[in-house]
């Protein structure tokens, strides 16, 4: 269908290309290995930040939920930080690291932070007050009661916090790179813009997809899977 | 030997302070195993969170051995109305649990939990998940990590109330063996009068608002008792007669002023015929 459109001629090639020119492009993208070394590149970056983001939700999630007045004092601001979109970092970033890698790994760790600290302080939260006093009578305090009980009881939450980090940092990583490029995926976009290459700029937003979808479906897909299969939730 | 003296709690809520217990004085035994009976609202559970230690008195004092209560512990293991097992670990981890957090070994632990498993004949489902057992194996298992734990009190807060009467007898046989095999001190609340009595060496009838101890009988019956024993029947007939008054009480207050329950136990309905077909 796509096929036929273009063949019909109402918009000129470099407004709207065929199927077959994406594909030999992105053929052509893997054979000369720019864009493999252009998808390494943005899988480095991603991988930091979002390690970095993982830690620093998960610490803060638990941090806030430890003090009732953290709780008060922090998680409106929280929120706040979540609703603004992590792109909006970019300009502070670059003041402070520059131009570069380290402003894109910041934008991607600032964008999934919050969802992951907002998960951990929402799935804590909301563990059943009845498992804390079988911990308690069964002798569990302190960090025992946090990694044997608490922690455990909000991970599916936990998870799907996670997901959406994900998904949030994906995002920000491609808008980093677009607005300070230098290699990466979002880079060669930018680069075909330049070049008007629409086979280009269309070939490397089916990678950004199909990278979305296969590390969604294959990582944390079959990790909710087995959690959810171990509770018991995929019966219904 | 547990011990509350003068024990009171009062809970504030919005709508002001509610005097859920008053002046309990309770001893129990080592060994012995006790019923709390009384209508809803009486103060049982409270009574059972305050020797668990999940719950502090208002007044009084609470001691075991001696020594005043202040926090819960592994020495006063509770089972509660539901099995509250852990669904993110096997059977056999659940009945580990309070091994692990008290640092006992791995293969030790594995045995141990093993053992009371085998107890409640549930050890062909040790590695399976919660959700993969019906109620009453779920409340098997949170009866065996309760028995797991070795404490020498056990406080069971209506373990069988949301069972079906099959499941619970079976497990009333259980305990009856399982409490003469292990000799542990049980408090044992419910508001099912039949229970208590076929389980406990005392029933202790509390009256509602404010909560306190109205009666206690003591049940000096052969092991094992069934329901349809005689001398069960006729304690229980007892317990019954003074609990409604009680029963009575608390419906007036939570229904309205104009609830009274019948004064006949014998409901005659125009169509029935007793006895007419002798």
């Amino acid at each position: 269908m796509w096929e036929v459109i273009f063949r019909t001629g109402i918009w000129p090639d470099f407004l709207f290309p065929s199927p077959l020119g994406v594909f030999q492009n992105v053929l052509e993208g893997f054979q000369d290995r720019s864009f493999i070394i252009a998808i390494g590149a943005s899988m480095k970056r991603i991988l930091l930040g979002y390690s970095i983001s993982v830690v620093l939700g998960l610490s803060l999630g638990l941090l806030i939920v430890a003090s009732k007045y953290l709780d008060e004092v922090l998680s409106p601001l929280l929120l706040g930080f979540q609703t603004l979109p992590s792109i909006c970092w970019l300009p502070l970033a670059i003041l402070w690291f520059g131009i570069g890698e380290d402003s894109i790994i910041f934008v991607v760790a600032v964008g999934s932070t919050f969802s992951i600290a907002m998960a951990t302080l929402g799935g804590v939260k909301n563990v059943p007050p009845i498992y804390m006093r079988v911990a308690r009578t069964m002798g569990a305090k302190g960090i025992k009661a946090y990694t044997t009980v608490i922690i455990p009881a909000a991970f599916p939450t936990i998870i799907t916090g996670m997901k959406q980090g994900w998904s949030f940092a994906w995002r920000a990583l491609m808008a980093g790179e677009l607005l300070s490029p230098k290699d990466g995926l979002g880079y060669i976009l930018t680069l075909g813009r330049d070049l008007h290459d629409m086979n280009q700029v269309v070939g490397v937003m089916i990678i950004i997809i199909i990278i979305g979808l296969v590390i969604d479906k294959f990582i944390f897909g079959k990790v909710e899977y087995s959690i959810r299969q171990r509770w018991g939730l995929n019966r219904a | 030997m547990l011990k509350l003296r003068g024990a009171g709690k009062i809970y504030s809520t919005n709508n002001g302070k509610i005097k859920a217990l008053e002046n309990i004085n309770l001893t129990v035994a080592r060994g012995e195993f006790l019923s709390l009976v009384g209508p809803s609202g009486c103060g049982k559970t409270t009574i059972l969170n305050i020797i668990a230690g999940l719950e502090k008195v208002s007044s009084g004092k609470v001691y075991k051995e001696g020594k005043e209560i202040t926090g819960a512990g592994p020495d006063r293991i509770v089972m509660f109305q539901e099995p509250a097992l852990f669904p993110w670990l096997r059977v056999i981890e659940n009945v580990e649990y309070g091994l692990k957090i008290a640092g006992v070994s791995k293969k030790e632990r594995r045995e141990r939990a093993m053992h009371y498993l085998k107890m409640v004949h549930l050890a062909r489902f040790a590695y399976h998940f919660i959700h993969e057992l019906s109620g009453g194996m779920r409340q098997r298992v949170a009866l065996s990590r309760a028995l797991a734990m070795d404490s020498d009190i056990l406080l069971m807060d209506e373990p069988f109330a949301a069972l079906d009467s099959q499941t619970r007898s079976i497990l009333h046989t259980e305990l009856q063996q399982i409490w003469c095999a292990t000799k542990k001190t049980i408090i044992f609340v419910t508001h099912n009068v039949e229970e208590a009595v076929l389980l406990a060496d005392r029933v202790v009838v509390m009256a509602a608002d404010p909560g306190r101890i109205k009666k206690e009988y003591r049940i000096n019956l052969a092991r094992p008792r069934a329901p349809e024993h005689a001398g069960v029947i006729r304690i229980v007939n007892q317990i019954m007669k003074e609990l409604k008054e009680e029963v009575e009480k608390v419906a007036r207050a939570e229904y309205d002023s104009g609830w009274s329950l019948q004064k006949t136990t014998f409901l005659l309905s125009p169509d029935s015929n007793v006895g007419g077909n002798i």
